[in-house]
């Protein structure tokens, strides 16, 4: 697999803190600690797990992707040849023997493989999704070609989809009156850009306030997240800049780092030789064919990848910059509110100086239950971005109740409103997470990322089991969200479970018991490094077989 | 699904056949092949042989020469559309070690079923022709040629 070049593994139980590559991590023992964490650079043992299913699992995989392919095949020449009914837009009679507007060979996948397995997608929800919510029962009779709503809702669906990490989606009107009432003061739309007539004094009180929580001199927000990235990377970088961008970065980073016109360079997922390789061929030979130094070299990740739970090793990076003189841009889309002992994120959860980074970007959807983006850092980056942004001067800014809602959600996370609510549910984020993997790690399923990240991937490998499997789980009321190839890699699709910190014990016991039935019905159960319960065993220092 | 989306994996299809596994299916399959036409009760084995060695060199040069594009739309705005799948492999870098791995295992096959035939002289010509057919698109040389215009579109 590509993307795991340098895999770390857990401590395995008869050789504790013993490990193959690079970093050390795993259960340090105290007389060991810095040479476990990288010369200093890590306070606490950095524990990834990106673990490979046994051999013939890969081999069974490809078998069903071959079995869909032939199937795929066979149900094509039905449909050509008219034995079948063909659910699909076809050309008209009188076009038949033009050239072909679409090549139906690229369709293929979408019509012999998705088709079979859509009604796990897009499914409609009648509430609001918090960590439970009510579907709409659909039910198709032609295999998936159309649906049918039959008007029943199933409600109390466990929501393990949503990324809901702190529990802001919620509909209770207590908190939610200052929302209203800004609703009522400004109207729900701007109706104008930043720079124009749209910039309301409740925009400056969430710059600063954004600016407070994240420990930096001055933030800019932005009315869509996907938009924060796509046009502010183009101001940021351009022609002669080199951005070396993560395999895995999202959409939005890709996107943006397009639209600048700068070179752009992709370095292994969270593998920092092949960035530190990567920068020294930078600065060496220059821009490719003049070898003029680079503008600036932008490096580009973010701090919780949604679709492997792996967390940013931030503090390498941090010291690669420094070393190769490189800019920083950390996109915290989801690990803002989510990571970090106050829900700070990573750059707390690293205990690190958040005036390292150059760019710190985030969302507000994930943690704050609202929308929109922001960028934050140094004053005259952000006055810069205030005049030069695509989004100031052609974008709506964000929209008043909005606006409220991250305030709102802002202030409880920071203790403003005089409550500890909102403390209280990071830690019982982080204790859900902790418990959820901890559970899942137990009943021996492979589980990719860091052991504190609340984006739990589970790995389900064959194309027919994540039908299956999502299909089972809303049997028994569970709404999950799965994932297969292209998307991911061909032999890893997986389940995404998304830990909120409003799912409370019972919730998670009932997941857990459902994924401990279905794990032994479908056999997913592949972990080969089963880990005890009993964190005490890894300090173990006699390696005898039955002790 | 990643349809329609910027991603930094442009055309996952070029990493398809360095995936962990692959090739023990794929050597797996073609044993399967084999044992499948053993089985037919009255052909003997060289006959299993050639038609083992025949079938597979049709099926690789159907599938790796002959059919272009990729099976899911891809946003690298249509590059990969009038490439085959041996042609998009690793995104056209030649002599990786999937690329050596599929050319030396027609030639192995081929081996063998020179062996088990004892080298009659039909079962010879008709073996190498169909390696040729699998061996020579192979070649740097023909990478994106269509010779007589033919799967040009």
């Amino acid at each position: 697999m590509a993307h795991t070049s340098a895999p770390v593994r857990n401590g395995h139980p008869l050789h504790p803190g013993k490990n193959d590559v690079g970093l050390r991590n795993g259960f340090s023992k105290n007389g060991q600690h810095l040479h476990h964490t990288k010369g200093g650079l890590y306070k606490r043992p950095f524990t990834e797990s990106f673990e490979q299913a046994p051999l013939y699992v890969a081999v069974l995989t490809y078998m069903g992707f071959g079995v869909v392919t032939l199937f795929g095949y066979f149900r094509d020449f039905l449909r050509a040849w008219g034995f079948e009914k063909c659910n699909l837009a076809q050309e008209r009679e009188e076009q038949k023997d033009f050239v072909p507007l679409y090549q139906d060979f690229e369709n293929f996948y979408t019509r012999n493989l998705y088709m079979r397995v859509r009604d796990n997608w897009n499914r409609p929800i009648c509430s609001l999704p918090g960590p439970q919510f009510d579907l709409m029962e659909r039910v198709s009779d032609d295999y998936n070609w159309t649906f049918r709503h039959t008007g029943k809702v199933i409600d109390g669906v466990i929501n393990m989809g949503s990324y809901n990490y702190l529990g802001f989606a919620e509909n209770d009107p207590t908190f939610l009156t200052s929302v209203e009432e800004s609703n009522e003061k400004y109207g729900s739309g701007v109706c104008s850009t930043r720079q124009e007539m749209g910039n309301l004094d409740i925009h400056e009180e969430l710059e600063k306030l954004v600016a407070t929580f994240l420990g930096v001199e001055s933030a800019m927000t932005f009315g869509m997240g996907f938009a924060t990235n796509a046009m502010n990377i183009p101001a940021l970088v351009g022609k002669g800049c080199l951005i070396l961008s993560d395999e895995l970065n999202h959409t939005s980073l890709v996107l943006g780092a397009r639209l600048s016109g700068s070179t752009i360079r992709v370095f292994k997922h969270n593998n920092m030789q092949s960035l530190e390789k990567l920068l020294r061929d930078a600065v060496v030979h220059g821009q490719p064919r003049s070898h003029r130094p680079w503008k600036k070299i932008l490096i580009i990740v973010e701090g919780i990848y949604s679709m492997e739970g792996s967390i940013v090793r931030l503090p390498e990076i941090i010291a690669l910059k420094k070393k190769y003189k490189a800019y920083l841009y950390l996109d915290e889309a989801h690990s803002i509110g989510a990571v970090g002992p106050t829900g700070r994120g990573v750059v707390e959860f690293f205990e690190l100086d958040p005036r390292d980074i150059d760019v710190l970007m985030g969302t507000f959807t994930k943690s704050f239950g609202s929308s929109g983006g922001y960028i934050a850092g140094k004053k005259e980056l952000v006055d810069f971005l205030r005049l030069h942004s695509h989004s100031a001067v052609y974008a709506t800014s964000m929209s008043p109740p909005v606006a409220e809602q991250i305030l709102r959600s802002m202030k409880c996370i920071m203790g403003l409103d005089g409550t500890t609510i909102g403390i209280q549910r990071v830690r019982r984020l982080a204790e859900n997470t902790r418990y959820f993997r901890q559970r899942l790690n137990e009943m021996g399923f492979i589980i990719y990322g860091h052991e504190e990240s609340p984006v739990v991937p589970l790995l389900l490998f064959m194309p027919g089991k994540v039908g299956a499997f999502a299909r089972e789980m809303l049997k028994r009321k569970i709404g999950v969200v799965v994932v297969g190839f292209p998307a991911t890699p061909i032999t890893e699709a997986r389940a995404r479970f998304c830990v909120s910190a409003a799912h409370t014990t019972p919730m998670l016991d009932k997941v857990l018991n459902a994924l401990d039935e279905l794990g032994d019905h479908l056999v997913l159960k592949y972990s080969r490094h089963t880990r005890s319960s009993r964190p005490e065993l890894y300090d173990e220092t006699s390696f005898e077989m039955d002790d | 699904m990643n349809v329609g989306t910027a991603h930094s994996e442009v055309n996952p299809n070029t990493r398809v056949m360095n995936s962990r596994g692959i090739w023990l299916s794929y050597v797996l399959a073609i044993g399967l092949l084999h044992i499948i036409l053993l089985s037919i009760p009255f052909v003997s084995v060289p006959v299993v042989w050639t038609l083992t060695n025949l079938i597979h060199n049709t099926g690789m040069y159907i599938f790796l020469h002959t059919v272009k594009g990729t099976p899911f739309e891809t946003p690298d705005q249509g590059k990969a559309r009038l490439l085959t799948h041996w042609e998009q492999m690793d995104y056209g870098v030649q002599f990786t070690a999937s690329r050596k791995f599929l050319t030396i295992t027609p030639i192995v096959l081929y081996f063998l079923t020179s062996f088990y035939t004892k080298y009659d002289r039909i079962h010879f010509v008709i073996n190498t022709l169909s390696l040729l057919t699998v061996l020579i698109p192979k070649l740097p040389q023909l990478h994106g040629v269509r010779l007589f215009g033919i799967n040009k579109y």
